[in-house]
């Protein structure tokens, strides 16, 4: 019995979808080499340069410039060969019903060339790619090229992603209680798009950073007790994380909040859910959550502010406690952080500005240590209450 | 030329020589078995390339007996040439200065005495007399000599002479020395002597048996012979008090005029008697009657006289760039090599012409620094490359720049230069570094400067055609690899798609084609 017979239908459709998909786009270069043409490939470019945000949309994006890789150009033509190599892993993994990770895609592809070198005709040995980051960027390139998602590929990724809260989906054929998970939690799996939102019984999504806070919160009851989605990106979120907050966001309708650590690193994690990232613009699109809110932790909730005529949540003596002295990289990546489009907001100006000013930063386990009540039972309901968020 | 013969007045020109063989190069047992096979060798070369005959030379050294200053040596030199009539034969190996006519004539050595100073030499140090054996083109018989010469009296003398039939038809002559000599600190002279006559005679066949019973042999890669040099008149501008002095004495019987119009090239009877009436000498003297002060005048006038065509170059051998490179290529194996004949040019009344040529890469050594070979009238100058003009115009800071030719050093390249003229400007009596003659300098570098444009454009388009072999073998490696991929997509053979990608590969290269991709991919 082949591994595919186990697989469900939702997983069937992505499969013959993606395919097809990847027999066209390719099949030009097959053309092109058959009636005696260079072949090449036409490809947005995937630079800084080539991101613009859409403040309308509130998205990161990439933007129209494009790039050709063609084979005959000798600068090109190893990236050239790489890629269609990828390609043709992944339709071979596809149409066997396997589910790869990017670390099986390099292992795949991987092997040496043995190839006479001239006029020397000395012999070489080169590798199709030596690092794991050659095959994981030609698998970029692909996803642009494609505009198909590696998760459409039903390419796996390590994803850290979990969340717990009144909630029942459809993963593969079984159904799963995610208010059934003990002091566990369900990880998000990395096809988020093949689960199906059965029931939910909850008024907000909160996503936190960091993952002890989130078992914290989670073991106090919190989710129940405010009925919300808990979820924890543990860290920078993955495309699993993200695309799971943003089906929830936009098919549930859930409002969003998200909280990180007080420093730029922290703010930049919220603007990854809420605009994309600069890395993965091609697929703000898919995973972004243009209306999602930053609930702390600000600088104005250590610090208060008259501008705002905001009282701060902690006393003198606690801040003295728990903040941290910022290091010159975190200055260094705030300076970088208020020239960002998105981030010229004037309420995200104070913020910065108030950071740049004090040089200290804040972790969010700092609050779990004023105590876990004030966390759960004041800080977070009192902000949503009073709609102490920035949009 | 036989300009010397004045000097010796009073002693024989035998004594003379005897007494200052240094001045030929026979100072030494080291230095005088190399003199000796390099003199013969230039003879034998003389008497065949001169007459049209494709040069063969036989040069053998046998050790006979060790003694105290070195050994005795067996030098056999026979050559294909002409073969001088017995008659002269004597004269010709053993009588220091037997010429007779005040023509110049570019030759390889500079007063025709070269032979004779081996074979005076030879006698000397051993007592030993000089073997020559001749045969004429088309003569029925062979004659053999044996000469000796009488040094007080600059006598041949015939010790012996017996005659032979030619039974196989052949011409030539082989001349036969025992003589003390150094094979040990000579063997590399006369080694790379050999190798460097070698590289501007391509069309000679020359075989070597050292004394260790070693042979090596030059093969004839080119039939083609330098035009012969020959005889031609001296230039007035060319002329010398010396000079002047000797060929008056020839002809003094003669009215001045007549003498003027037939001794010197570009002078006419109109141009003679304009040359007498500036130099105030009356037109009825005769050759003989002139004073010394009168000379003096007329050298000076002469010197000096503008309206007369320059000296003709057409009497110059010259070797022409195919025998040049054939030479540069049959020695070194470059993998490229060009060289260029310059127009005749004149400096001190003298005709001469430079020629220049170079060899780069294959299996020519890498150096720090170009090897140079210098010759002067087709013969090698081994020695004394620092004083030569060929060191100046490649002086290291104020000469030229090979950067600027995209030769970077360390490189693989020879440098030949060659100067023929009916007077090589040599710097002392060594002959073996051309003094820095303004004219002969900025030939020599026009020369250089124009080969080396020509290995310029070579490297630059074999560094193209380099990289297009590397940019195609860079991108054919993936072809394979390319192939499957598309075969896995596609189902289609991949030898297909692989000849196609290579055609359309190919299709883009200019200098370079990969013929298969079996002999890229492994």
């Amino acid at each position: 019995m082949s591994v595919s017979s186990y697989s469900s239908k939702v997983d069937v459709k992505a499969r013959e979808a993606a395919l097809k998909v990847l027999y066209e786009k390719f099949y030009a270069v097959l053309e092109k080499i058959l009636s005696g043409e260079p072949p090449k490939l036409v490809i947005k470019k995937r630079t800084l340069s080539n991101t613009i945000y859409e403040p309308e949309r509130k998205l990161l994006l990439l933007g129209e410039s494009v790039f050709e890789r063609s084979f005959l150009d000798v600068r090109e033509a190893k990236k050239f060969m790489q890629t269609l190599l990828m390609a043709s892993i992944i339709y071979e993994a596809l149409s066997n019903g396997e589910y790869p990770t990017i670390r099986d895609l390099y292992y795949r592809g991987k092997h040496t060339i043995r190839y006479r070198k001239l006029p020397s005709k000395s012999v070489g040995e080169e590798n199709t790619w030596d690092e794991q980051a050659e095959s994981d960027s030609v698998l970029r390139d692909i996803e642009v090229f494609t505009n198909v998602l590696r998760e459409e590929m039903l390419i796996l990724s390590k994803e850290k992603g979990k969340v717990v809260g009144n909630l029942k989906i459809r993963s593969g054929d079984d159904v799963i209680d995610l208010s059934k998970m003990g002091h566990g939690a369900y990880s998000i799996e990395p096809t988020p798009d093949l689960i199906d939102f059965i029931e939910v019984d909850a008024e907000y999504v909160l996503v936190i950073e960091k993952d002890a806070v989130f078992q914290q919160l989670h073991r106090a009851g919190f989710w129940r007790k405010y009925r919300a989605v808990l979820i924890t990106s543990a860290g920078q979120p993955d495309r699993a994380t993200r695309r799971f907050v943003r089906r929830l966001n936009e098919e549930l309708k859930l409002p969003t909040y998200v909280i990180s650590d007080s420093d730029p690193y922290g703010f930049y994690i919220y603007s990854v859910f809420k605009t994309g990232s600069i890395t993965l613009s091609y697929e703000s699109e898919r995973l972004a959550i243009p209306n999602a809110r930053f609930l702390g932790v600000m600088m104005t909730d250590i610090f208060g502010s008259s501008k705002l005529n905001k009282k701060p949540y902690l006393t003198e003596s606690e801040r003295k406690n728990f903040i941290i002295r910022a290091k010159e990289r975190d200055i260094k990546r705030a300076k970088e952080l208020k020239e960002y489009p998105w981030f010229k907001s004037e309420r995200w100006q104070v913020e910065l500005d108030e950071f740049l000013e004090r040089r200290v930063k804040l972790e969010i386990e700092a609050l779990a240590g004023k105590g876990l009540k004030f966390l759960a039972d004041k800080y977070i309901p009192d902000k949503i209450s009073v709609g102490d968020w920035i949009e | 030329m036989a300009v010397v013969e004045e000097n010796f007045k009073s002693i024989s020109p035998a004594e003379f020589f005897y007494k200052n063989k240094e001045i030929a190069g026979f100072s030494n047992p080291a230095r005088a078995l190399y003199q000796t096979v390099r003199e013969l060798v230039e003879n034998s070369l003389d008497a065949t390339e001169n007459h049209g005959i494709l040069p063969t030379i036989k040069v053998s050294i046998r050790e006979l007996e060790v003694v105290p200053e070195g050994a005795y040596y067996e030098v056999v030199v026979e050559d294909n040439g002409i073969g001088i009539p017995p008659k002269y034969v004597p004269q010709a190996f053993a009588q220091l200065l037997f010429s007779s006519k005040y023509v110049l004539r570019q030759s390889r050595g500079m007063f025709g005495l070269g032979a004779k100073m081996a074979v005076l030499y030879a006698q000397i140090t051993t007592g030993q007399p000089a073997e020559v054996i001749v045969s004429p083109i088309r003569s029925k018989h062979v004659y053999s000599f044996k000469l000796k010469i009488d040094i007080k009296e600059n006598k041949p003398v015939v010790l012996g002479f017996t005659t032979t039939s030619n039974i196989l038809g052949g011409h030539g002559t082989i001349v036969k020395l025992v003589t003390i000599g150094d094979w040990t600190r000579s063997r590399q002279r006369i080694y790379e002597y050999l190798k460097r006559t070698a590289v501007v005679a391509p069309y000679a066949e020359i075989v070597f048996r050292d004394p260790e019973g070693n042979y090596l042999l030059f093969e004839r890669s080119i039939e083609k012979l330098p035009p012969p040099a020959r005889e031609a008149l001296p230039h007035p501008h060319g002329i010398d008090l010396e000079t002047m002095r000797s060929i008056l004495k020839s002809i003094s019987d003669k009215p001045v005029v007549e003498g003027l119009v037939e001794s010197f090239q570009g002078v006419g009877r109109t141009t003679a008697l304009r040359i007498l009436e500036e130099a105030r000498i009356g037109v009825e003297k005769r050759a003989g009657e002139l004073s010394e002060p009168e000379i003096e005048t007329l050298v000076r006038v002469m010197k000096n006289y503008r309206d007369i065509k320059p000296p003709r170059a057409d009497h110059l051998s010259y070797l022409g760039k195919e025998i040049i490179v054939a030479g540069l290529k049959k020695i070194f194996e470059p993998e490229f090599a060009t060289a260029i004949s310059r127009k005749p040019s004149v400096y001190e009344g003298q005709a001469f012409i430079v020629e220049v040529g170079v060899a780069y890469g294959g299996k020519v050594p890498v150096a720090e620094k170009p090897l140079i070979l210098r010759y002067a009238n087709k013969i090698p100058l081994l020695y004394d490359e620092g004083s030569d003009v060929v060191y100046k115009v490649l002086d290291e800071k104020k000469g030229i720049d090979f950067k600027v030719y995209e030769v970077e050093f360390p490189a693989p390249l020879v440098i030949l230069t060659h100067i023929c003229s009916t007077k090589i400007p040599y710097r002392g009596v060594g002959k073996e570094a051309v003094a820095d003659v303004p004219e002969i300098e900025s030939e020599i570098e026009s020369a250089l400067r124009e080969v080396l444009r020509e290995l310029r454009s070579y490297v630059l388009q074999k560094r193209r055609e380099l990289e297009e072999i590397e940019k195609a073998v860079a991108i054919a490696k993936y072809i394979p690899e390319v192939a499957e991929s598309l075969s896995r997509m596609y189902r289609v053979n991949p030898q297909e798609i692989s000849v196609k990608l290579l055609d359309l590969l190919n299709s883009r290269m200019k200098s370079f084609k990969i013929g298969s991709l079996s002999s890229i991919v492994m």
